[in-house]
């Protein structure tokens, strides 16, 4: 009916918006990450590629070959990461299962109280937490009333009793595992729901038990959800900063995020923290990607009658 | 422990897990909003109810410390200005690129994509760099803010719109030009009314995102006149300060949870397909 | 009167698959004229052209002589009625029949009276204020017919509108629909995939096919004089049985079945060769076994099915093709039990020479020589 450029006119704007403040602000990282610095330390962009200078980018590359901060701090994140995501899998995942699988009057209380930690601030939810294990805090009296701390400071998890924000890789770890968890369980949610009963009553009938039902046919079928989970979830932790810096405060538990920003938010030295920007970036683009196609799959399912 | 595994149905550790999980989630925070009601200082023992953090008393409440009334200012100011820009931006490239004809849409819709996957650090600093040397005439501050917000919120908007599209499908616009009316009659009359709880949805959680921000928000604010209460959140929770820092918060949660009950409500009074699918929808972003 | 519409040589393509290949149609101004056929003929495709909803790719629209193919829908004095009505939900009755008014030059009160009008039209006087959601089926089609008609289009175009409601209420709106046209005189052009919907309502009909038309004509010529093995299949039910042409002899053609030489008046009579021979179910007479005669088949009955108001028969020939006879029921004494011996009766009058080269699609032959064209 229409011409095909009513509709692209329409798209125009938001297309030219994105391509401004977001391809645009890429390039200008590129830029200052091959760029050079002045004599204020300020970062002097280069925005012709043949003008690139790779001396910066070469001096953090050494710093990682070298095994210095870069590397270890990127090796302690990605410990962070991954123990954050395996608890977030462990609780998570028979969390969504039930609340897909649960057919009865409670479903949509249960899915209403899954989705409100998205929509209650990242910072307040820490900042409980920060009142929860000050030294007088409640949560800190229950953890020493039950022993459990006791227990943590023998395992070598806590240093000393009621220092649960001084510096504990362990707080930072289960603060990342409250932050994100939410994140994880939407998606598995999405996943497990969209598992047709039939399937799991299938491999029953057949005479399987509930348990190898579940092994053999629904956790299968969820693996796609779960790594989809897993992806969306490890994007954001990666450039975590205000986790560490609200529930830890100290450079023994910094994560490559608090590096990044140390160098480009608070000035130290915006060249290097460009280049620092850039390499996670392209660590994490192979992540991006594959979620990326993973969603284009569904959207364009959905929308195939157009 | 037989009590725990039920032949019948599924494991009873389950929705036990499932409890806690949800007690554990919720409570902190249930903490954090009870303090702020506290009548002593104190945010860690509890010494009665009073609403003095919020109004009441005439040097620390929320009402009459400047920099805490500042902070909320700002970050409604600053969501506002986002939704007022990000809305319309957002409908017209989901018609566009719904309707797109040949090719291009796939990059499009890439780059659509895009900012809901780039961990917010990535883009505050790539913003942060561009503001400083770009646009350095605007150079960072509320402006700024407003654009680093307005260009990750454009992709929710998006998603939701399009998927309204997608169930109203092409019919009432082909109906529409049949009974004469041109371009932007159809779209005025039939398409926009008909896209109506998607649009208001969407604007409600845009705001809410809004509200909510953090990251990209700091990267880009200027000086302490373009602070948020995300911004005072991070800077003096570890500090020493009053329950009155827990009735900030307190604010922004509950105008969050309003205005998102109220853009639930919309989206089922008027499309009747429900949040849950809203919830997925984003769920599954 | 206007409304005439003529498509000449019109073609619809999307990338290599060609939905419409190059048909012509006269429909005359002020006739019922449908478009039937199976799923993917391109009748809707066709309809949408009309419309202005698809853009041919060759071809032209010719609107009273003027071609319409280049203008976008809003512009052309034609309207539509969508198979699912395509009623505005966030409108009432009388604002959805309004909604064209609106470009046309038409003051409140004359936008009010016409609404008035139609709504008397089609029986739906006080349904102003509702919402399309509390309609029924046949409502909601009426207020649709309301909407396009309130323009006064030269052409209405009806893609299927019948296709959602029960058998009944169907029936029931044929007749209305029809009236309805003979009433106002606009052209209708219907789309439908139920033969006996385009058989009972239309002026005059268009056997559509794999993107082509395979005949057009009123609805009793291409009924009872069907030009190929399509038409004839598609339209009724008919017998087609293998048989030997022998060209021309006096006022007929002399076709062999089996081993019996038979006469057939209709259809290609100068044929020679393989040809098809096709007759009405309820053209074949049933007799006695070894009924005396020409035209005459001995055959055995297979199936004996009551129908309520008639019976029909299936019945093996020698040869193996199976005939079906249908016949009132008028309480006949004639007891039709599997396997009874019966004599077949084809009148020559009845009896349709079609040749292979003529066909659609032939279900079983593949045609091994250029046979003439006749007919």
């Amino acid at each position: 009916m229409e011409s095909r450029w009513t509709w692209r006119t329409l798209a125009a704007p938001g297309v030219a918006w994105l391509t401004l403040f977001f391809l645009v602000a890429f390039y200008a990282v590129v830029c200052v990450a091959f760029g050079n610095t002045n004599t204020l330390n300020q970062p002097v962009p280069f925005w012709n590629p043949l003008d690139w200078n790779v001396g910066y980018v070469l001096q953090v590359l050494e710093n990682i070959w070298n095994g210095e901060e870069y590397l270890t701090v990127f090796l302690r994140t990605f410990a962070f990461v991954l123990i954050s995501i395996a608890l977030c899998l462990l609780v998570g995942y028979p969390v969504a299962y039930y609340a897909a699988r649960h057919t009865g009057k409670w479903r949509g209380l249960i899915l209403l109280l899954l989705v409100l930690p998205f929509w209650i601030n990242y910072l307040m939810r820490m900042l409980a937490w920060i009142n929860l294990l000050s030294p007088d805090g409640w949560g800190t009296k229950v953890l020493h009333y039950t022993s459990i701390d006791q227990l943590f400071i023998h395992l070598g998890l806590l240093s000393t009793e009621g220092g649960w924000l001084e510096g504990q890789p362990m707080t930072v770890i289960l603060a990342l595992v409250y932050g994100y968890i939410p994140f994880l369980i939407l998606p598995l949610y999405a996943a497990l729901d969209r598992i047709d009963q039939r399937h799991i009553e299938a491999a029953r009938d057949l005479g399987g038990s509930p348990f190898s039902a579940f092994r053999r046919v629904t956790l299968p079928l969820s693996m796609p959800g779960i790594l989809a989970g897993v992806v969306l979830i490890s994007l954001p932790m990666f450039g975590d900063y205000y986790t560490n810096d609200l529930v830890s405060a100290s450079t023994s538990t910094s994560m490559t995020g608090n590096q990044i920003d140390l160098l480009t938010r608070q000035g130290a030295q915006k060249t290097e923290g460009a280049v620092l920007t850039l390499l996670l970036a392209l660590v994490l683009l192979v992540f991006m990607l594959y979620y990326l196609r993973q969603t284009r799959r569904a959207g364009d399912s959905a929308s195939r009658d157009e | 422990m037989s009590w725990l595994r039920n032949p019948w149905g599924q494991p009873r550790f389950l929705p036990l897990l499932t409890g806690a999980y949800i007690l554990w989630s919720i409570i902190p925070v249930a903490i954090a909003v009870l303090f702020a009601f506290n009548d002593g200082r104190s945010r860690t023992t509890w010494q009665g109810f009073s609403m003095r953090w919020f109004t009441g008393d005439p040097t620390g409440s929320v009402a009459h410390n400047p920099e805490y009334t500042a902070a909320l200012e700002h970050t409604l100011i600053l969501a506002l200005i986002c939704v007022v820009i990000t809305v319309p931006l957002g409908v017209a490239l989901a018609l566009g690129l719904q309707r797109w004809r040949g090719r291009g849409s796939g990059s499009v819709n890439t780059l659509m994509l895009l900012p809901l996957v780039t961990p917010e650090l990535v883009m505050g600093v790539a913003l942060l760099l561009l503001f400083l040397n770009i646009f350095n005439g605007w150079g960072i501050g509320t402006t700024a803010q407003a654009i680093g917000q307005v260009t990750f919120a454009i992709s929710y908007v998006v998603v939701i719109v399009r998927g309204r599209l997608v169930s109203i499908g092409r019919e009432y616009e082909e109906a529409a030009a049949d009974l004469g009316a041109p371009l932007h009659g159809r779209l005025l009359r039939v398409v926009l009314p008909l896209l109506a709880p998607a649009i208001l949805a969407s604007a409600g959680i845009v705001f809410a995102l809004s509200i909510d921000d953090f990251v990209v928000t700091q990267y880009l604010a200027g000086g302490s006149d373009t602070n948020t209460v995300s911004m005072l959140l991070y800077a003096t929770a570890r500090g020493a300060p009053t329950p009155a820092l827990n009735a900030l918060a307190t604010i922004t949660l509950v105008l969050t949870l309003v205005t998102l009950a109220l853009a639930y409500l919309v989206y089922r009074k008027f499309a009747g397909a429900g949040g849950a699918a809203e919830a997925a929808t984003l769920g599954e972003m | 009167m206007e409304g005439e519409v003529k498509l000449e040589t019109l073609t619809k393509s999307f990338g290599a698959v060609v939905a419409v290949d190059g048909i012509d149609l006269h429909m005359p101004p002020g006739e019922f004229f449908t478009m039937v056929g199976p799923s993917g003929c391109g009748k809707t495709t066709t309809l949408r052209m009309i419309a202005g909803f698809e853009r041919p790719t060759s071809g032209q629209i010719l609107l009273d002589g003027i071609d319409v193919a280049q203008t976008p829908p809003h512009r052309r004095n034609v309207n539509t009625v969508f198979q699912s009505y395509a009623l505005f939900p966030h409108l009432n009755v009388a604002d959805n029949v309004a909604f064209g008014l609106k470009y046309r030059k038409a003051t409140k009160d004359e936008r009010r009276s016409r609404v008035a009008e139609m709504l008397g039209l089609v029986q739906l006087t006080g349904f102003e204020k509702r919402m399309p959601s509390e309609l029924s089926g046949g409502q909601q089609q009426r207020v649709a017919l309301a909407r396009a008609l309130v323009l006064r289009p030269r052409v209405l175009l009806l893609d299927e509108p019948l296709g959602a409601l029960d058998a009944r209420l169907r029936k029931d709106l044929q007749v209305e629909l029809k009236a309805l046209q003979a009433e106002i005189g606009v052209t209708f052009v219907f789309v439908t995939h139920d033969q006996e919907e385009a058989l009972t309502m239309s002026d005059r009909i268009a056997v559509m096919n794999g993107g082509h038309v395979e005949q057009a004509g009123p609805p009793q010529a291409v009924y009872e004089e069907p030009q190929t093995f399509f038409v004839a299949d598609f339209l009724g039910v008919s017998n087609l049985i293998g048989a030997q042409a022998r060209g021309k002899d006096g006022n007929g053609c002399r076709i062999q079945i089996g081993e019996r030489s038979l006469m057939a008046q209709q259809g290609a009579i100068d044929a020679q060769g393989t040809v098809k021979a096709m007759i009405r179910p309820e053209r074949v007479r049933v007799e006695p076994q070894n009924t005396p005669g020409d035209n005459r088949l001995p055959g055995m009955v297979e199936h004996a099915v009551f129908l309520g108001s008639f019976r029909e028969l299936r019945v093996r020939l020698p040869g193996g093709d199976v005939v079906k006879a249908v016949f009132p029921n008028d309480g006949s004494p004639l007891t039709f039990d599997e396997g009874t011996p019966l004599t077949l009766h084809f009148p020559p009058e009845a009896l349709r020479v079609l040749a292979p080269s003529t066909d659609g699609a032939a279900p079983d032959d593949v045609p091994e020589e250029e046979s003439p064209n006749g007919h």
